[in-house]
C-alpha cells in the first residue's frame, strides 16, 4: 500500500526558525502536522485524564506513545490487536509516534549494553532488544517511530569513551531499524552525543547520512542551564539537513520552547500542560504581540488553582480561552474540585491547559507567517523570563 | 402545602403496580420511573455536565452535607446556588444531610433540637436542625429538597424506631416552616417506622396530612433482610396517594429497579454504579465485569455488544483494562458507561411498561441476569409473586 510522508518547509527566513508541515499519507487518509507543534502527551495510551470525546474538543494533530508504558507485559496485549495502534487507542485521526521511553519523565532505569536498553515500567526495570523493539512498534503499527538512543542522560560525567560508545550503539540500532521496520512507518534517528562537540557533530552527521524521515534531540540532563542545553543542541541542529523535521526532548515552560524554536525546532514533547494540571496549575500566558490587557493574571505563566484567593473567583481560568473548560466553568468551581479532590479537576484543567497549548503553538506559527515572531519572542521573554525556572539572560543577536 | 412540579401518569402497567409518569420540575420534565446518579460534592465523578447531557440524565443528586462544607453556604449563594456553580442547566435533588452525619460521624447524637456532631474541621460541637438543614438546602437552590428525618439503623430495634419515626414527623412540620422557596423548591417528606408494618401505616397517614409535593421511603437499605425490605416498600406504595411521586432512597442493583418498580416506586438513587466504577467493574445486563483482571487483557470486544455508550462505541475491554483503576481516563470511561447502563435499563422498564409488556420484560431480565432459576434470589420472586408475577414458572415457559 503507497504512503508517503513529506516535510514541506513553507516559511524559511534567514535565521534558523522555520514553518512548515509534515504531510502523512497512509491508507488513502492525509494527515497534516503544522509545524512548530508538540506531540500531545500520552500515558498508557490515552492523553491524561482525557476521555475521546473531550480529547476531540481540542485541535491536537500528533500524538506519542512511550513503548514502555506497556512493556511490563510482553509482548504488550495491546500490540496484539489485529488492527493496530490507532485504532486499539482510538487515535485514528491522529499522526501517531512512538517511542521507547516516556519523554515527559524518563525515569531512572539500568544501565544499556550493545544489545540491551533498560526502560522503566509498572513491573520495574526491564531489558528490550533492537529486535523486540521492532517487532513490537510493527505490529503497533504507527505512522513514525523514533528509534532506539543509547541515552546518557543518568550519567554525571560520562567520558569521551562512553560518549563515543553511546553515539555508535544508537547509529547501529538505527541501521536496524531502518532495515527492518515495516514499510509505511516513518524511522526518526536519535541525535546523541552527550556535551561533546565533536561527537555531537559525528551523531548528526552520520544519522543525517541515512535514510530517516527525521531527528530527535533528547535536551533531558544536558546542560547546567537552558542556553547551555540550547547551544548544545544546536551544535546538532546546524549540522542537520533544513528539509527534514526535528524533534526535541525536555523544553517545557514557554520561554524555552520560543528558544528552542529559534534555534529551528519544529517539534517538542508535549508533557508541559499534564504536568502543570497535575500540580492544578492552569496555562494562562498570553499568545498575542500587543501589550496584554491587565487582569490579576499580569506576568504570570500560570494560575495556581490550589489558592484560597479564587473561592469566590466566578471568571474563567483566562477570559479570551475558548476551551471546553472557560466555556463552561469558573476558577471558583474548579478550586472546589481540587480542594475535594474531585476527579473533574484534572478533566478541566488538562481540557484547558492542552488547548492553550495548541493555541500558543498555532500563534507561534502565524507569528512566523506573518514575520512577527522575532519581536513576539522578545516581548514574551521580557514579560515572563523571570517567571520561568530558567533564568539564563537571553539576547536575540 | 406549594408545590413546584407537576406529575402525570402516562401508563400504568396491567399487572404490577408499576407506571410511567412525567414529572415536571423547574429544570425540566423527569421521565419516572428515575435513576438518579449521584454527584455527591456538586461533580458525577470525573465526568462534564456535557457528557451527563449526552447520556441523558435529566436529574442528578447533591448532598447537602458536602456542599455545605464546601464550597459552603456563602459561596454558593453568591454564586446563585449549585446549578450555577457546577453549570448543570437540569434537575437536581439534595438530601437533608442528616444521613451523612450519622453514616459519617461516629460522634453523631440525635437530640429533638437536631443532629448532634463534632465539626471535622476543628472538632467543635455543631448542631444540624431541620431549620438549618433547610436553609442550606435553600441556598443549593435543588429542584427537589429533602427533610431532615431521624436515621436510625434499619436494624435497630425497640422504642428507638418508633421515636425515630414520631420525630421525624415532627421535624417534618419544622422544614416546612423554615422552607422559603416552596414555588421553586419541593420539599419531599420522609418515611419512617423502620421495619415495623404499625409504625410505617402510622407515619404514612400524618406524613400524607402534610401534603408534601412527593414522598420518600427511607429507612432502608440499610443491610435488613431482602424479604422485609420489600415488603415495607410495597406496603408503603399502597398507602401512599397515588397522586405523587415515590421515592425510595439508596436503591440501585439492576434487580431492585426491576422489583421495586413493579411495586409501584418511581424514583431511585444509589452511589453504587459510580462508585463501583472506580474499582474497575462494568454493570452488564449479564452482571458485572471486574475490568481490572488480567483475563480481559487480551478481550478486544467492548464491554457490552449492544450499548451505544461513548466508552462501548470506542473502546474493547482491553483498552479499559489497561487503564482501569491506574489511570483517570479508565475510571471515566467506565463511570460514563455505568451511568449509561442504568438510565437505559431504565429506559427500558419505561417502554415496557408504555407497550404494556412489562411482565416478559421481568422475566427476560432475570434470565440475563442469572445463569439458573434456581439461582433467582428468593426476596425478588416473593415480591414478583405479591405483583401477580410467578418468576420461576413464567421462566420456565417462555
Amino acid at each position: 500500500m503507497a504512503s508517503t510522508f513529506s516535510f514541506e518547509l513553507i516559511v524559511k527566513p534567514d535565521r534558523c526558525f522555520r514553518l512548515g508541515r509534515i504531510i502523512c499519507w497512509r491508507n488513502k487518509e492525509r494527515k497534516v502536522m503544522s509545524t512548530p507543534n508538540f506531540l500531545a502527551y500520552t500515558v498508557r495510551g490515552s492523553v491524561p485524564h482525557l476521555t475521546p470525546d473531550n480529547l476531540r474538543e481540542i485541535p491536537v494533530e500528533a500524538l506519542e506513545i512511550p513503548l514502555e508504558n506497556f512493556l511490563d507485559i510482553q509482548p504488550p496485549p495491546s500490540s496484539l490487536y489485529p488492527h493496530g495502534a490507532h485504532k486499539f487507542f482510538n487515535f485514528e485521526d491522529f499522526m501517531l509516534f512512538f517511542d521507547i521511553r516516556d519523554p515527559g519523565e524518563f525515569k531512572k532505569a539500568s544501565f544499556n549494553t550493545d544489545k540491551i536498553v533498560s526502560v522503566s515500567t509498572l513491573q520495574g526495570v526491564c531489558k528490550i532488544t533492537s529486535d523486540t523493539y521492532v517487532k513490537y512498534i510493527n505490529s503497533y503499527n504507527p505512522d513514525a517511530v523514533i528509534s532506539l538512543a543509547d541515552m546518557t542522560t543518568f550519567e554525571k560525567t560520562p567520558g569521551l569513551k562512553r560518549i563515543k560508545k553511546s553515539v555508535n550503539r544508537t547509529l547501529d540500532w538505527l541501521d536496524y531499524a531502518l532495515a527492518n521496520i515495516k514499510e509505511g512507518i516513518q524511522v526518526f534517528g536519535a541525535v546523541v552525543g552527550h556535551n561533546n562537540h565533536e561527537e555531537r557533530i559525528r551523531s548528526a552527521q552520520e544519522t543525517a547520512n541515512k535514510n530517516v524521515a527525521g531527528f530527535l534531540l533528547n535536551g533531558h540532563g544536558l546542560g547546567a542551564t537552558s542556553r547551555e542545553r540550547l547551544d548544545l543542541l544546536k551544535i546538532s541542529i546546524n549540522n542537520l539537513p533544513n528539509d527534514k523535521p526535528r524533534i526535541a526532548y525536555g523544553f517545557e515552560n514557554p520561554v524555552d520552547i520560543l528558544r528552542g524554536i529559534f534555534e529551528g525546532i519544529d517539534i517538542f514533547d508535549g508533557s508541559y500542560p499534564s504536568k502543570k494540571t497535575e500540580e492544578g496549575n492552569a496555562l494562562i500566558f498570553t499568545l498575542e504581540n500587543e501589550e496584554f490587557i491587565s487582569d490579576d493574571t499580569e506576568k504570570s505563566l500560570l494560575l495556581y488553582l490550589h489558592d484560597e484567593k479564587y473561592k469566590t473567583d466566578f471568571r474563567p481560568l483566562l477570559s479570551s480561552c475558548k476551551c471546553y473548560a472557560c466555556r463552561n466553568h469558573t476558577r471558583a468551581y474548579i478550586h472546589h474540585l481540587l480542594r475535594t479532590r474531585e476527579m473533574l479537576a484534572t478533566v478541566l484543567l488538562m481540557s484547558h491547559n492542552l488547548y492553550h497549548y495548541t493555541q500558543f503553538f498555532k500563534k507561534i506559527r502565524e507569528h512566523i507567517e506573518k514575520n512577527r515572531f522575532i519581536t513576539f519572542v522578545d516581548q514574551f521573554c521580557q514579560r515572563y523570563d523571570d517567571t520561568c525556572e530558567s533564568k539564563t539572560i537571553y539576547q536575540i543577536q | 402545602m406549594k408545590s413546584a412540579l407537576t406529575w402525570e401518569i402516562v401508563a400504568q402497567c396491567s399487572r404490577t403496580k408499576a407506571r410511567v409518569a412525567k414529572l415536571k420540575l423547574p429544570h425540566g420534565v423527569v421521565d419516572t420511573p428515575v435513576f438518579m446518579p449521584v454527584g455527591t460534592q456538586g461533580t458525577l465523578k470525573g465526568l462534564t455536565v456535557k457528557q451527563l447531557e449526552d447520556l441523558d440524565c435529566q436529574i442528578m443528586l447533591n448532598n447537602t452535607y458536602h456542599l455545605g462544607l464546601r464550597p459552603g453556604k456563602e459561596v454558593l449563594e453568591e454564586i446563585g446556588g449549585a446549578h450555577e456553580f457546577q453549570n448543570w442547566k437540569r434537575n437536581l435533588l439534595t438530601d437533608s444531610g442528616g444521613f451523612q452525619m450519622v453514616s459519617l460521624l461516629k460522634l453523631a447524637c440525635i437530640t429533638e433540637g437536631g443532629v448532634e456532631f463534632q465539626s471535622p474541621h476543628d472538632g467543635s460541637k455543631m448542631l444540624l436542625t431541620p431549620e438549618h438543614s433547610i436553609s442550606l438546602q435553600n441556598s443549593i437552590g435543588a429542584d427537589i429538597i429533602m427533610q431532615l428525618d431521624d436515621v436510625v439503623s434499619s436494624l435497630t430495634t425497640g422504642p428507638r424506631v418508633e421515636e425515630a419515626m414520631l420525630r421525624s414527623i415532627r421535624w417534618l412540620d419544622r422544614c416546612i416552616i423554615a422552607h422559603k422557596k416552596p414555588e421553586s423548591q419541593n420539599l419531599f417528606a420522609i418515611i419512617q417506622g423502620g421495619l415495623d408494618v404499625n409504625l410505617r401505616r402510622r407515619c404514612i397517614e400524618e406524613m400524607k396530612k402534610r401534603e408534601t409535593p412527593g414522598y420518600a421511603i427511607g429507612g432502608l437499605s440499610g443491610g435488613e433482610e431482602k424479604d422485609i425490605f420489600w415488603r415495607i416498600v410495597t406496603l408503603c406504595t399502597d398507602l401512599l396517594p397515588k397522586t405523587k411521586p415515590i421515592y425510595c432512597m439508596g436503591v440501585g442493583y439492576t434487580e431492585d429497579l426491576i422489583v421495586c418498580s413493579a411495586l409501584g416506586v418511581d424514583m431511585y438513587d444509589c452511589v453504587f454504579p459510580t462508585r463501583t466504577a472506580r474499582f474497575g467493574n462494568a454493570l452488564t445486563s449479564k452482571g458485572t465485569l471486574n475490568l481490572k483482571t488480567s483475563k480481559f487483557s487480551q478481550d478486544f470486544r467492548p464491554i457490552e455488544e449492544d450499548c451505544d455508550c461513548l466508552t462501548c462505541k470506542t473502546f474493547t475491554r482491553a483498552y479499559i483494562h489497561i487503564h482501569s483503576t491506574r489511570e483517570t481516563v479508565g475510571c471515566h470511561l467506565i463511570t460514563i458507561h455505568n451511568v449509561s447502563y442504568q438510565l437505559r435499563l431504565m429506559r427500558n422498564i419505561r417502554q415496557a411498561i408504555i407497550e404494556n409488556r412489562f411482565p416478559s420484560f421481568i422475566i427476560q431480565s432475570f434470565k440475563d441476569l442469572f445463569d439458573s432459576v434456581d439461582k433467582y434470589p428468593k426476596w425478588a420472586v416473593n415480591a414478583l409473586n405479591s405483583v401477580n408475577i410467578n418468576l420461576t414458572s413464567e421462566s420456565k415457559n417462555p
